[in-house]
């Protein structure tokens, strides 16, 4: 499946795309260290709505330290038993964790040569999991770099039916100071890759 | 074809104008050296693996 493709070359927007999805997967899936706070308040945003978003973004990460964006990470996402917020595909979807969704991502995986690292506890239907597989997909990080009708099917089964409902979720978490724009990015992003997916 | 080749075209316009621009060069930093939640599956460690001890076997072998 993943070497239908033989043009190796990834385009310039597609390369955007993956930045984008790495970007946010690694977000999602731990606190941010200082090196990537660093790296976030260096962003500079446009007027667009994701520009905006990019910009408040970029000011918050310069406001806070590592120490407090994992503590904000722990309070969104683990918890005392349970972080406010559940970011797995099989819970939005099905109101459990470890249900069918799931179960349909691990073929999919198996399809595309992906496997969860060694050391990763989480359930792969993880949003920042999802999101760094779009990323490699694109990119041929698990083998060759797949076509747009592949990453089209990837998204449109795994992250489109819930990953716009997490977002917005992230966004009025009661929790969420540096994650709220994350949360818009991460909304808007879904809605251009929607747009974009049905264009072709 | 051209039709096909308009609509990815169309994509491409699509994204450049949709915001993504802002986040080029910066995303890529922000990201190196963090952990990775995922990994190519390995083929060579499941599949055949052309060992120095393999190998011996097939030069015993004469194939």
């Amino acid at each position: 499946m993943q070497n239908q493709v033989q043009k190796e070359t990834v385009l310039a927007e597609d390369m955007m795309r993956a930045d984008l999805y790495s970007l946010l997967g690694s977000l999602l899936f731990a606190a941010p260290n200082e090196t990537v706070l660093q790296n976030l308040n260096s962003l500079t945003g446009d007027g667009t709505e994701m520009g905006q978003a990019f910009g408040a973004l970029s000011q918050l990460a310069t406001a806070t330290d590592a120490a407090t964006a994992r503590r904000e990470y722990d309070d969104l996402f683990i918890g005392m038993g349970r972080g406010e917020l559940l970011p797995y595909a099989s819970y939005y979807l099905t109101g459990f964790l470890n249900e069918k969704p799931l179960a349909k991502l691990r073929n999919t995986m198996k399809q595309f040569g992906i496997a969860r690292s060694d050391d990763v506890k989480e359930p792969e239907d993880h949003i920042g999991s999802l999101f760094e597989m779009m990323s490699g997909l694109i990119t041929g990080r698990y083998g060759s770099p797949v076509g747009i009708s592949d990453q089209r099917k990837f998204f449109s089964t795994h992250i489109e039916p819930w990953a716009g409902h997490f977002f917005k979720d992230l966004e009025a978490a009661q929790n969420s100071r540096l994650y709220q724009p994350v949360g818009a990015v991460g909304r808007l992003f879904v809605e251009i890759e929607t747009d974009a997916f049905s264009m072709e | 074809m051209a039709k096909k080749q308009n609509n990815a075209e169309g994509r491409r316009e699509f994204l450049k104008l949709a915001g993504l621009g802002t986040v080029l060069g910066g995303a890529a930093l922000a990201t190196s050296g963090t952990a990775s939640a995922t990994e190519a599956v390995d083929e060579a460690a499941s599949g055949y693996r052309e060992t120095a001890h393999v190998k011996t076997y097939y030069d015993l072998a004469r194939f």
